[in-house]
């Protein structure tokens, strides 16, 4: 391949799928973290076991294929990589070689960009190796088989990103992508990428840097090789090819290896697994169940619902948010369903430290109170504290507005009074107000405000205010 | 007679013998029903919950597996008690039982003890031979284990359809070619036993989902009519005059009871089946042994330097020296540069010559032909044998063990007291066939 970048990223992303089982065995995939606790003898790696294969696991990989455009294999095949490690049960890894599950898919970026993707397959994780001083001076390993036979899907992407940033944005839109397939959970699986990395001064002589976790660490490992690279090749010295690693906790790359031949890891095709027909009407039936991925969302926010691109992008990120945005945006005015789908009912969430199907908070709630705004039966700030209620348990919004008279106080009178008490109450506002002093006006409102339960309708109060105090 | 009378004569066939990697010290029952008084013995690379199983290797030394193969749970249930673990060739890499684990022990042949029980099952065949109380052996073959020792030994020996028996709890040699089978002095026991652990298996992935047939009534089944092929090439050179001789006189006896025989030829099995045969068998046993390294069960060794260094000396140390060729020439096969010349190829040609044979039975019911080429060897002439011509003495199993083909050896005679072993080979899952054939086909 010829390039001219300044920097040319390949990455290999690691991805633990969501599934109840591991791939090839009945164990749990995730739960008990008591090391070695979730194991029998096939992810053991036992004489005489033998690996039968999860299909939730091969759906998850389909759905993956199906969301980024690949082009999916005929048969399932899985093959044999062998090297020898401690992580490894049976010195081979169940693994997929010369046909992957899919190829040729694409992933677009925020800036329009397609990244190609090289293959999708699937294969078992390694056991985890547990270094009880550090990864350097440790002079043991303790080795804990409850990784060992996770499904992973691995996506390989083409040399298409040019800098640290991309790889960055790539990795979000994927993890996305997972996250609305519901193929991934954030919480309890672990996404890893392999980099490769190459700058144009060097004549694009790359490494590779193995096992970066999170987008953020992405960018800052790459930043950090890209500086490295450039300073050896100021200093005079000729790139070799080489495997690194990357320490998150000093945020630098490490020295694993100079890489003088490609591995050979002697694959063979594992005669212990049948070859699985990826058929059509499979295929289809997985097709029927994919959700539509936030690049539809998006445009359809934009489009349809006429949000800014910016909230648009924010909200179709979050696929559960997006979901409840589409519902409330038929009820009422979409800019309102927005601002409060995209901030008030977060920053609540966050608040209490709860996750939206913690609370039980539906559409319809949302509509209810939304409704109530748009129409100025309640007021914002009313508004706020219903949905902070809310999230502790739910209710019927309108009956509960009702129930505690919660509705805008809208006799003027009532306001006038509180105006006035708060004029008499805070003569210097009222004279940094007359010596031009605006802002001092939003003081008095605040007080105001206190003084109706946060009934008076703001606008409405500072108009009585701004007229008396003329 | 009794478990404790059982156990004691069959430790006195090993002190004479050497069949047994282990004896079952208080052999336990634990169902009951057809197999209920029938002890069983277990090729030792089939795993028995709590026994020592060891594949004839010293590196699974103290290996106590955790769980029963699928045929042992079977047997289980059905009332049969486990008597131990025979010798066999480690991991089943040999044909004479004499590759055996580093200090383990070369059984001896029941009828001289200067010769071999043949292999990789020899124990299997050796205890077959001599047990006097109710007995039935639990087989393995990859290239024809089964019906090679049971020939030498004078016993029926089956090796059933790739997938008829599931191989969970086998200890894999070559996972695409391994089969577990049976060996008894009748082929009423055969029937019984195939009955009992044939059958789906959802812990195998390659096990088939087929339904099992009462052998015990196919073996009555008159074979007047049917047609049995006499392959052409296993007559030709290199063949024991005597041993030609008698498996002729078998074929008559088969012909008087009104059975068809004509003779067929399989040339492209003839020709490749061996080379392909042990190309993707030492391939598939090269990423099978990986696993045994002395860091999670077996053979250990004082942990020191880095992982490589000890993973090395402990496969040096306790691998024999078959295993390590096999695992080497295994590895040759599958590097990249020469996947696609050995490896990639030979699994081309195993296809051709399964079509080869689906061509031939669209015509046949079963073929025929002498199960080895010679009567068992003795130790002295093994010696002599180059690893070659160690390979060579399975031209004649290797075709139908290739193809996933059942096959199942009758003794038809002796020559100086030695016993001869007539094979017949049937189409997949045509086991039933074969009992049929086979219940007529033994000398009077």
């Amino acid at each position: 391949m010829k390039f001219t970048t300044p920097v040319v990223i390949g990455l290999e992303i690691h991805i633990e799928l969501d599934t109840e089982s591991k791939m090839f065995c009945g164990c749990p995939r995730s739960g008990d973290d008591t090391p070695n606790s979730r194991t029998c003898p096939i992810c053991l790696g036992h004489p005489g076991s033998k690996p039968v294969l999860n299909k939730k696991a091969v759906e998850y990989g389909i759905k993956l294929a199906l969301a980024t455009k690949s082009k999916i294999a005929k048969e399932l095949i899985f093959s044999r990589k062998s090297y020898f490690y401690p992580d490894m049960a049976k010195n081979y890894q169940i693994s997929q070689y010369e046909v992957p599950l899919a190829e040729k898919g694409k992933i677009t970026l925020p800036n329009k960009k397609i990244v190609n993707l090289t293959r999708i397959h699937l294969e078992e994780d390694p056991a985890s190796l547990v270094h009880p001083a550090g990864m350097q001076s440790s002079s043991y390993v303790l080795v804990d088989y409850n990784r060992s036979g996770d499904p992973l899907a691995e996506v390989v992407t083409e040399p298409d990103m040019t800098s640290p940033e991309e790889a960055r944005d790539f990795m979000r839109q994927l993890i996305t992508i997972l996250e609305y397939l519901e193929i991934f959970d954030i919480n309890n699986c672990i996404i890893k990428a392999d980099a490769n990395i190459s700058i144009k001064e060097s004549g694009y002589i790359r490494s590779e840097i193995k096992n970066i976790t999170g987008f953020k660490d992405i960018e800052k490992a790459l930043n950090y090789e890209i500086q490295r690279q450039r300073k050896e090749v100021a200093e005079g010295k000729t790139l070799k090819m080489q495997t690194r690693s990357w320490d998150a906790s000093t945020g630098t790359t490490h020295l694993l290896r100079t890489k003088e031949t490609e591995a050979d890891y002697g694959y063979i095709i594992d005669p212990d697994l049948v070859k699985i027909d990826l058929d059509k009407s499979w295929i289809d039936k997985i097709q029927a169940t994919m959700p539509e991925l936030a690049e539809a969302k998006l445009e359809k926010f934009t489009k349809e619902h006429g949000l800014s691109e910016e909230m648009a992008k924010i909200l179709s990120k979050d696929k559960k948010l997006a979901l409840m945005f589409e519902e409330v945006a038929v009820a009422v005015n979409p800019d309102l369903a927005a601002k409060w789908i995209r901030r008030e009912l977060p920053r609540v969430l966050n608040y209490s430290k709860k996750t939206l199907e913690d609370t039980g908070i539906e559409a319809i709630h949302l509509i209810d109170l939304l409704k109530l705004i748009e129409s100025k039966t309640i007021t914002e700030k009313i508004g706020q504290k219903i949905i902070e209620r809310l999230v502790e348990k739910t209710f019927d919004v309108k009956a509960y507005v009702e129930k505690e008279g919660l509705a805008a106080v809208s006799d003027k009178g009532i306001i006038e009074k509180f105006c006035k008490e708060a004029i008499k109450e805070n003569p210097k506002a009222v004279d940094d107000i007359k010596a031009g002093n605006e802002k001092s006006i939003n003081f008095l409102v605040g007080q105001v405000m206190r003084k109706s339960k946060g009934k008076a309708v703001p606008d409405e109060v500072q108009k009585i205010l701004k007229d008396l105090i003329k | 007679m009794n478990a404790k009378e059982i156990i004691k004569q069959a430790k006195e066939l090993d002190k004479e013998y050497l069949f047994f990697n282990k004896i079952v010290e208080d052999p336990k029952v634990y169902g009951e029903g057809t197999l209920s008084g029938t002890a069983i013995s277990v090729k030792d690379c089939v795993v028995v919950k709590g026994v020592e199983s060891r594949a004839g290797s010293k590196i699974l030394e103290n290996y106590i597996p955790l769980f029963d193969a699928t045929v042992i749970e079977k047997i289980k249930a059905e009332g049969g008690m486990i008597i131990g673990k025979t010798a066999q060739d480690a991991f089943g890499f040999g044909s004479f039982a004499t590759n055996v684990g580093i200090g383990m022990k070369v059984p001896l042949n029941p009828f001289d003890k200067e010769r071999s029980c043949g292999g990789s099952s020899g124990g299997s065949a050796g205890i077959t031979q001599k047990a006097t109380f109710n007995h039935i052996s639990i087989a393995e073959s990859t290239g024809g284990s089964i019906v090679c020792p049971a020939s030498f030994c004078g016993v029926v020996g089956i090796c059933p359809t790739y997938g008829r028996v599931s191989r969970y709890g086998l200890m894999d040699y070559a996972n695409s070619l391994d089969k577990i089978g049976a060996m008894a002095k009748t082929i009423e026991e055969i029937a019984l036993i195939m009955r009992i652990i044939a059958g789906h298996d959802p812990r195998d992935s390659t096990s088939l989902d087929k339904p099992v047939p009462n052998y015990s009534e196919s073996i009555k089944k008159p074979i007047k009519g049917m047609k049995i092929g006499m392959i052409k090439e296993a007559f030709g050179e290199g063949l024991d005059k005597e041993v030609k001789d008698n498996v002729k006189q078998a074929i008559k006896r088969l012909e008087s009871q009104g059975a068809k025989v004509e003779e067929v030829s399989l040339p492209l099995t003839s020709k490749y089946a061996l080379e392909c045969y042990y190309l993707i068998a030492m391939a598939e046993a090269s990423t099978n042994l990986a696993k045994y390294c002395g860091m999670r069960y077996g053979a250990e060794e004082k942990v020191e330097g880095s992982f490589n260094e000890y993973f090395s000396k402990v496969r040096s140390q306790y691998f024999n020296a078959e295993s390590k060729r096999r695992i080497i020439i295994g590895t040759f096969a599958r590097m990249a540069g020469y996947r696609d010349a050995y490896y990639l190829k030979a699994m081309k040609v195993r296809t051709k010559i399964i079509e080869e044979y689906k061509k031939v039975f669209k015509k046949f019911d079963a073929l025929i032909c002498p199960t080895m080429p010679v009567i068992a060897p003795k130790f002295t002439e093994i010696e002599k044998l180059t690893p070659m011509q160690n390979y060579m003495m399975d031209i004649l199993t290797v075709g139908p063990n290739l193809a996933g083909l059942p096959h199942i050896t009758i003794p038809s005679g002796t020559k100086d007291k030695m016993p001869i072993g007539t094979m017949l080979i049937g189409d997949h899952l045509a086991e039933d066939k074969l009992m049929q054939i086979g219940a007529k086909l033994k000398a009077n």
